[in-house]
């Protein structure tokens, strides 16, 4: 599964087009006033790209696109601060039905994902302890599901009553013994908490038998390594923006940026932003290869880059002076989705955590 | 520094521990234990609290209704509400101006602005900032031009912080299109309410407008709202910022913030381990807590020299560096370690007695301030200006 350059080139053209004529800075205002937090005009337009179908094998008219494919779209989804759930739903939620799902469960639902109609997501995170599925009921809460407020389903991580296993479950965002708290993150988009009370739930059973333990440790490795290249976007656009400021904002008769503790740190900010690119490709490199060596990378990776950016963000600010908290300038809109990129999948001190036990484990 | 001072401010300390307790209405105290957006009538309460504790101008000269407060008690006092998350000390009125208006001002202005000054009946805001003149204030470019017996003043103020509730704004103008930039500044008092003034709110990354644009057009100001001469704003201006840049709040920020920290560490498990007893966590609280130490040491350091009269002028900025940085790292490591609820963001329930959508009830709070005070290495002179006045003034760089 090697996707070849000239799709990922036509993906990041098309992606990068579409947002400059569709979803500038300015154009973006109407889209964080709506309720739901992202554009259903821009969620069938991605559909019609093929974007929610990029992970989708070929005969069921997908891309069966690899890391570097999906990076290339995550990128702009970064530096054009997309509100659409492409991680949550295109990527991490149709990925893992795809690992998961028997093919009937698969045959059900990827039309609906291919074409926008269906938003599934992932609620995987336990910080409030474990979800229990005993047969067909689903007992426990999830915080913090990004788009859970408009998902349709969710497929979530829970384990067997009986055996203790890793299981995923399918379940309705309507099923009873599901109530959802809904709310938006500090970056305009929408989150849900879930709290399930025996609610009815479907178990993903793949042919392949894959165990849900192993699919969910790899669909975690890929949500943190799209995350990445988010992250890439995002770091590029803060750089791009900042060193600009630098040549035409003037005080003390100046331009700021002819201020060589500014150049500096300006320096620092591209070394940065050149090391998050690195790592992001060594990442997407290492999902496609054996089991033992990714941890060390996509963790490492992840780890290095959310420190990185957040200096990059704290640096952005700092040099727009009182612009830069403003939220007039996309400058503010960049820090505030870096803080929920930094929460999701894993925070930094647990991937760091993960990267020593890898890095020092021989 | 005589013991005596010592423990005066260690009198202080425990007044003001006491206040807190006893005196500050429980609504207000729950408001400000969870850091909530204040109405300028919680404001404004909170200020005639301390007037009557005689504290709201208690560094002032006794003659003029203060205490004398040496700068110990002032850093004491201040310090030591920052600690207990009390609502900031409006400093427009009670700080910045009222001490101008002492030092430079005619008896009749003293008259007129002392009094309303002390017990907040006026509120005032801080006409400096403009578009093209932030970090270089000198190069502002407001105009005030003399018209017999008073100014037409026309141009645009950017950063003012409250000018919505202002009934006044002590502004920084231009009296003269000739001078060097900073020989042609004079300061001047203008009503809120006269024609031509327009206040436009700037929204920040918290989803509030504490700040905002004032304009300026063709507002007629009388000529007796000088203060002191034409010309000789800048050197006004330069008292007052030294008074802005006291920064003794910062500290007791500092300290609460890392409090609050700890406390969350203590209470939340992460795999069934205490987050404080997490190894990378337990370091990286220990580095804050050391920090945190040399910190309070220099502050005392430097306030010590103000006492004694023997600062060299970098006293000051050494401890909005170095507070300001620490407050924000602890800020950024308090907001990761509140997970899924430091993404989490009602503005609505920073209101009213709503609760956030997840977390403490303090999230909402925490995350507030957060976003405002990414701005505290910007406002009140950046870390970038702080570095060059050490620069200039203690390494005759």
């Amino acid at each position: 599964m090697t996707t070849d350059l000239e799709t990922i080139g036509m993906l990041r053209d098309s992606a990068a087009r579409y947002a400059d004529d569709n979803y500038s800075f300015h154009q973006r205002w109407a889209v964080l006033e709506q309720p739901e937090g992202y554009s259903r005009q821009a969620w069938s337009d991605f559909a019609e790209f093929g974007f929610l179908a990029l992970r989708l094998p070929e005969d069921d008219g997908g891309l069966d696109a690899d890391a570097v494919a999906i990076g290339a779209v995550m990128e702009i989804a970064g530096s054009r601060l997309l509100m659409e759930p492409l991680l949550a739903s295109a990527i991490v939620g149709t990925g893992l039905l795809l690992k998961q799902g028997s093919a009937a469960q698969k045959a059900a639902l990827l039309p609906a994902l291919a074409d926008g109609s269906l938003v599934l997501v992932l609620a995987d995170d336990d910080e409030a302890g474990p979800c229990v599925i005993d047969g067909n009921r689903i007992t426990g809460a999830k915080l913090g599901v990004l788009h859970g407020d408009i998902a349709g389903k969710f497929l979530v991580s829970a384990i067997d009553a009986a055996s203790g296993a890793a299981v995923v479950a399918l379940v309705d965002a309507d099923a009873a013994g599901l109530s959802r708290h809904n709310y938006k993150l500090v970056d305009g988009r929408g989150a849900a908490t879930l709290r399930l009370d025996g609610a009815v739930a479907e178990r993903l059973q793949p042919e392949s038998g894959q165990p849900a333990a192993a699919a969910l440790a790899d669909i975690r490795d890929e949500a943190t390594v799209a995350l990445c290249a988010e992250t890439l976007g995002i770091v590029r656009s803060l750089v791009h923006t900042t060193n600009e400021y630098l040549k035409v904002r003037k005080q003390f008769g100046k331009f700021i940026g002819s201020n060589q503790a500014l150049q500096h740190r300006m320096v620092d900010c591209l070394l940065l932003q050149e090391e998050v690119r690195a790592l992001t490709a060594a990442a997407q490199q290492a999902l496609a290869g054996p089991a033992e060596g990714r941890v060390r990378i996509v963790s490492g990776a992840r780890a290095y880059i959310v420190t990185a950016a957040r200096q990059v963000a704290n640096e952005a600010i700092q040099m727009h002076g009182g612009v830069g908290v403003t939220d007039e300038v996309d400058v503010s809109h960049y820090f505030r989705r870096l803080m929920v990129i930094a929460a999701l999948f894993g925070n930094r001190d647990a991937h760091f955590a993960r990267f020593v036990d890898a890095a020092l484990t021989a | 520094m005589s013991e005596q001072l010592r423990a005066r401010a260690e009198t202080l300390r425990q007044e003001v521990r006491d206040f807190y307790a006893t005196v500050m209405p429980a609504e207000l105290r729950d408001k400000a234990h969870r850091h909530q957006v204040l109405s300028k009538e919680d404001y404004v309460g909170w200020m005639h609290l301390l007037d009557k504790q005689g504290w709201s101008v208690a560094h002032w000269p006794e003659a003029l209704g203060g205490k004398g407060w040496s700068p110990l008690e002032r850093f004491a006092f201040e310090d030591e509400l920052a600690r207990l998350g009390c609502p900031w000390v409006i400093p427009f009125g009670v700080k910045y101006v009222g001490p101008v208006i002492y030092a430079f001002g005619t008896d009749a202005q003293k008259q007129r602005f002392l009094p309303g000054i002390k017990t907040t009946e006026e509120f005032w805001a801080q006409g400096y900032s403009e578009p093209g003149a932030g970090s270089d204030l000198a190069g502002l470019r407001t105009m005030a031009l003399k018209d017999g017996d008073h100014y037409v003043v026309n141009g645009q103020k950017v950063w003012t912080t409250y000018a919505q509730w202002a009934d006044w704004l002590f502004c920084l103008v231009r009296t003269d299109r000739d001078d060097k930039p900073q020989t042609g500044i004079s300061f001047l008092l203008i009503d809120m309410k006269s024609p031509g003034v327009t206040v436009k709110p700037i929204r920040t990354m918290d989803g509030f407008a504490h700040v905002n644009e004032v304009w300026l057009e063709d507002v007629k100001v009388p000529a007796e709202n000088l203060i002191g001469e034409e010309g000789k704003g800048w050197t006004y201006a330069k008292f007052l910022l030294k008074n802005e840049r006291t920064a003794g709040a910062i500290v007791g920020w500092a300290w609460h913030v890392l409090d609050r920290l700890k406390k969350h560490a203590r209470e939340t498990r992460v795999n069934g381990v205490a987050l404080i007893d997490q190894p990378l966590m337990r370091n990286r609280i220990g580095e804050y807590e050391l920090r945190f130490m040399a910190l309070e040491l220099a502050a005392y350091q430097a306030v010590t020299a103000m006492v004694d009269g023997t600062e060299n002028g970098s006293e000051a900025s050494l401890i909005k560096l170095r507070g300001t940085e620490l407050y924000q790292e602890v800020m950024e490591t308090l907001v990761e370690a509140l997970g899924h609820a430091g993404v989490a963001f009602d503005t609505e329930a920073l209101h009213s007695a709503g609760l956030p959508p997840l977390g403490p009830d303090d999230t909402g709070g925490i995350l507030k301030d957060h976003f405002y005070n990414r701005a505290a290495t910007i406002f009140g002179g950046s870390s970038e200006i702080q570095r060059n006045i050490v620069a200039k003034v203690v390494l005759g760089l």
